[in-house]
């Protein structure tokens, strides 16, 4: 209704004029269109800015205004901020073109109000056909375009809606979980989503790859379709549970397809209430679990039968979620959640906990092994835990999730087989004991056994010889009564070769007893085997022939010549006898190092310097088990009477009193080699030499004291000092000798056994030196306690002689003692 | 269908654990407004079982002192309702009900009062809508507080053992703090027997409506 730009001010008489001129036209009809309910006015595009010349009572009703504020005015004062200038553009489009235009347009009333107006206006012409008016109704539409804009918009949320469901829908489906419900519990209606029908089967199954289409409203009851007949009960009863308005809804249970196929899902819901604290409306979740399931399955059949617990923990979370089978583990009665304190207190003390909360570290739990004290039976078991510390995903924090078993078994096993060992062990040391002892009872038997034959073979050999005495004096004795005194030196003569014989054999079990009395001195070996040649030539006959081969520069040793002597000939013997068809004999000297390797294999030996003397033959040779006996006493290979056995052991007796060693090489076949070490000596050689002739006599009648036991030897000694001019003292035991030793007796030479009763000599000797320190001692022994008795171990002014002594021995000592 | 010790069919527990679900959800509503934060109570499991063995099964979850808040009810059918706790937990909920700005004099010298207050609506939602369910009414005494270990607590020591136990474990979800509980009814076996046939009632008419 606006019409051409206002050019200016309507003149008020133009404008009366105009509006008579137009109710002049209305003439009769003016009081309808007054009274009409349309809003309705007039203009006149004739005046300038064409003006309102009339509006109804309706019209002014709508906008609110009055009369005189309308009248005169342009139209547009209806327009405001929002008016669409497409609608203002297509009136005046009409006006101009002076048609009828239909327009719904956008106005605003007095108090700025918004309403639709349905707006026609159509051009007056008078009998000319001149555009005289312009006629305009108005009809307010405003509830119905509002309602349009809001279908508008509701359609739009709608097909959003839509999609953020197909979207949701699709999520859930390619994750292939869930479906969704809603519940309208006052209504009595039932909302579910594609996926929920396609699970229960309300719907079929959707091709593979497409979204299900959600159905429509359905009846509540629809909400059971599909459940298996087995668990229908149950979960009616949660739903009435629900109804009846309990909060939380949390179930599994299995849909029976038409097929027959069955799955498992897992229903959680919650109930929301009304404003009247009713239950409104039942909304929740159907997750598809049967994949699930049976991992559980499978994972609860592993862990049943492997007799495995599992177990949830949060560090610092007071409980633990726990399998049945961690609880019976532990003896608890079964529950899904345990206090982490109640297990730990079963733990046994000491032992490492259960459940570690200290543990901060993500990765593996250190596996352990502790005891629990059964919450039940109050039995100990062995149980081993291991699991995982893993970052949490919903608190970020760590989350110990692990397993324990039961290793009690296998603990009870260790033990036992620990037991077996510790018990085995001492069993093998209580057999070794065992053998030890019966080893030791068969040596002494054995020792006994050569006690026995050693007796034996010496009662034997000295009957033999004192038959040759006794038989010889018996002789004699009867030659004297007979007064037949010719020929008596003969008999003198075998009695003293049995006799030396006798004294030969006990001075060689002495030698194996290593008690012998040794007279250690320097010797030259060279010296010694030269001297032994014409000797051995004789003894070893024609067959064998002798070399001697003797070292140069040799060193000195010390030891006793004698025996040295004797163990040289004791080879050669041994030696003829390997060579029954006759062969070599080699007696050789050398002086010879050994070194710490060669100490090291024999026991007892020294490193250093020795004078070795070797005898070697090139006779039958002795096999290994028979060298390894070789130095047994008694161990003989020759035929029984042929030998003591003897010999050998002699030999190493020798050697090891004289601190060397003796050694064996031999081959059968091949011949045998016997090395002799015996120690260096650092010193010069005494040249001595001994005089042997008439026995020397007393020269001024010099006292000796005789303390002896055994009253023959006593007598013996007392008369052949007589015989040879000194006066004797005689004492049959120690402290009757000190008592003469400790008197103003003169005495020049104490004669005293070794082996006396309550007071032996030694001590005797020291007793009397305390009164009298310049008194000269001969000792006279059969065996040496060689401790005290040993090489140069006897002080200024004593000497030792050996029983049995010749009396011109005797003579000879006493007499250089007297001298010295 | 099996049945267990005392004779209740899956059925009949599944019915029970339905009810108590029920009045926990009340009780937790009625704490909620109390509190005026989330709290959430769930259920998972109910368990008829001796006193002995309610003792045992408190005594191996709960090496602490525990505290407890009990009430007598009578009507249809009668007995004690305990609400446990370990005293720490009890503590707790104190806090979360009296306001965390307490000092722990205040909380001391505040816990009965409002353990017994606390543990009242829980025990008097639960108990009344269960009995509602039940279409019965139940009488209610005044709350009590207890304190004690198992045996003390069910009464084993006193040698009433035959009388059983509905023994029920509750998460309590208190704005995220980690209380947990257990809620207790103390019955003897005539009383059980009126609940069972309340609970056959209860199952009639849970499935009748719906089919309806």
């Amino acid at each position: 209704m606006s019409g051409p730009d206002e050019t200016g001010r309507i003149g008020a008489e133009a404008l009366a004029a105009a509006v008579a001129a137009t109710r002049h036209r209305a003439g009769a009809f003016l009081a309808g269109l007054e009274h009409s309910r349309q809003p309705m006015l007039i203009s006149d595009p004739r005046l300038p800015d064409n003006p309102v010349v009339f509006a109804n009572q309706a019209f002014l009703t709508l906008v609110g205004y009055e009369a005189a504020e309308v009248v005169g005015k342009n139209c547009r004062f209806l327009q405001g901020p929002e008016t669409d200038p497409g609608a203002i553009a297509a009136i005046r489009e009409g006006l101009r073109a002076e048609r009828v235009v239909r327009v719904t347009i956008l106005n605003y009333r007095r108090d700025g109000s918004r309403f639709w107006n349905q707006l026609l206006i159509c051009p007056i012409r008078d009998e000319d056909g001149r555009l005289v008016n312009y006629f305009a109704s108005q009809v307010d539409m405003s509830h119905v375009h509002e309602a349009e804009a809001g279908r508008t918009r509701l359609a739009d949320i709608e097909r959003r809606l839509a999609e953020a469901q197909r979207q949701l829908s699709l999520t859930l489906s390619s994750a292939g979980i869930a479906g969704t419900w809603d519940w309208d519990i006052q209504a009595k209606r039932l909302h579910v989503d594609g996926r929920f029908a396609a699970l229960t089967g309300l719907t079929p199954a959707p091709r593979p790859g497409t979204v299900p289409l959600a159905p429509g409203p359905l009846p509540a009851s629809a909400f059971f379709t599909g459940i298996h007949p087995l668990d229908r009960m149950r979960v009616r009863l949660a739903v009435s549970g629900i109804l009846g308005g309990a909060e939380v809804f949390d179930k599994e249970y299995r849909l029976l397809a038409s097929d027959g196929s069955v799955r498992w899902v897992h229903a959680r819901g919650r109930c929301h209430f009304g404003a009247d604290g009713r239950p409104a409306r039942f909304t929740g979740v159907l997750v598809e679990v049967t994949e699930q399931k049976r991992v559980e399955e499978r994972l609860r059949i592993a862990q049943s039968a492997g007799r495995v617990g599992a177990f949830e923990h949060v560090p610092g979370f007071a409980t633990v979620a726990a399998s049945p089978q961690f609880c019976s583990l532990l003896g608890l009665v079964s529950a899904r959640t345990v206090a982490a304190s109640a297990v730990n207190a079963l733990v046994v003390e000491g032992d490492p906990p259960l459940l570690a909360p200290d543990q901060r570290q993500e990765g593996e739990l250190p596996p352990i092994e502790t005891r629990v004290r059964l919450a039940d039976s109050g039995e100990v078991r062995w149980l081993v835990r291991r699991g995982e510390a893993i970052r949490d995903t919903e608190t970020s924090g760590l989350r110990h999730v692990g397993v324990i078993y039961d290793v009690t078994e296998s603990k009870r096993a260790e033990v036992a087989l620990r037991e077996l060992n510790d018990t085995l062990e001492a069993r093998v040391r209580e057999a070794v004991a065992e053998r030890e002892r019966a080893e030791e009872q068969l040596r002494q038997s054995q020792k006994m056994e050569a006690v026995g034959q050693l007796t034996g073979g010496i009662a034997h050999d000295f009957n033999n010889l004192l038959t040759g005495i006794v038989g010889s004096l018996d002789l004699m004795q009867t030659r004297i009564n007979e007064g037949r005194t010719q020929n008596l030196t003969r008999y003198a003569g075998l009695a003293m070769a049995s006799a030396q014989r006798a004294a030969a054999l006990t001075h060689r079990l002495l030698a194996f007893s290593r008690r012998q009395p040794l007279e250690a001195r320097p010797v030259d070996a060279n010296r010694l085997v030269s001297s032994m040649d014409d000797l051995m030539r004789r003894t070893l006959g024609e067959r064998v022939q002798l070399e001697v081969v003797v070292a140069g520069g040799l060193w000195l040793t010390l030891c006793d010549p004698n025996q040295l002597e004797n163990a040289i000939l004791n080879l050669a013997i041994n030696a003829r006898d390997a060579m029954p068809e006759g062969g070599r004999l080699t007696i050789e000297t050398a002086n010879a190092h050994l070194d710490d390797a060669y100490a090291a294999r024999d026991i007892g030996v020294r490193a250093g310097q020795y004078v070795c003397v070797s005898v070697t033959d090139t006779g039958t040779g002795m096999p290994p088990d028979v060298i390894a006996r070789a130095f047994d006493p008694f161990f003989t290979t020759k035929p029984l009477g042929q030998g003591t056995g003897l010999g050998l052991s002699m030999i190493y007796g020798f050697a090891k009193q004289s601190e060397g060693n003796v050694k064996i090489y031999s081959e059968a076949g091949q011949g045998t080699s016997v090395k002799l070490y015996l120690p260096r000596y650092h010193g010069e050689i005494e040249v001595g030499t001994e005089e042997r002739g008439e026995a020397p006599r007393a020269e001024r009648g010099e006292t000796v004291l005789v303390v002896e036991d055994d009253s023959t030897v006593r007598a013996l000694v007392v008369e052949v000092l007589h015989e040879l001019g000194y006066r004797t003292l005689e004492a049959a035991d120690g402290p009757a000798g000190l008592r003469l030793l400790q008197s103003a007796s003169h005495i020049d030479l104490l004669v005293t056994d070794v082996g006396l009763p309550g007071l032996n000599g030694r001590q005797l000797a020291d007793q009397a030196r305390l009164v009298r320190p310049q008194l000269k001692v001969l000792f006279m022994t059969g065996y040496a306690e060689n401790a005290t008795f040993g090489n140069g171990h006897l002080g200024v002014g004593m000497q030792m002689i050996t029983k049995p002594f010749p009396v011109e021995g005797l003579a000879t000592k006493i007499r250089s003692i007297i001298e010295g | 269908m099996s049945q267990d010790a005392i004779g209740l069919t899956e059925l009949q527990q599944d019915a029970f654990t339905e009810l108590v679900n029920i009045g926990v959800s009340r009780a937790a509503a009625s704490l909620r407004t109390m509190i005026g934060t989330q709290v959430l109570l769930s259920v998972p499991s109910v368990e008829i079982v001796s006193r002995k063995a309610a003792a045992r099964l408190i005594g191996e979850r709960e090496a602490a002192p525990l505290v407890v808040v009990h009430q007598d009810f009578e009507g249809a059918f009668a007995g004690r309702a305990l609400l446990i706790f370990p005293q720490e937990n009890g503590r707790e909920l104190v806090r979360a009900v009296a306001g965390e700005e307490l000092s722990p004099d205040e909380v001391a010298a505040l816990e009965d009062e409002a353990l017994a207050e606390t543990g009242n609506i829980i025990l008097n939602g639960c108990l009344a809508t269960m009995a509602n369910m039940l279409q019965r009414t139940l009488t209610m005494s005044l709350p009590g507080i207890q304190r004690g270990d198992g045996p003390r607590i069910f009464g084993t020591e006193a040698g009433d053992a035959d009388s059983l136990v509905l023994f029920l474990y509750i998460d309590f979800s208190v704005s995220e703090r980690d209380i947990r509980g257990y809620l207790a009814m103390l019955m003897d076996l005539p009383s059980l027997e009126s609940l069972r046939a309340l609970v056959d009632e209860f199952i009639a008419r849970a499935l009748g409506d719906l089919d309806a």
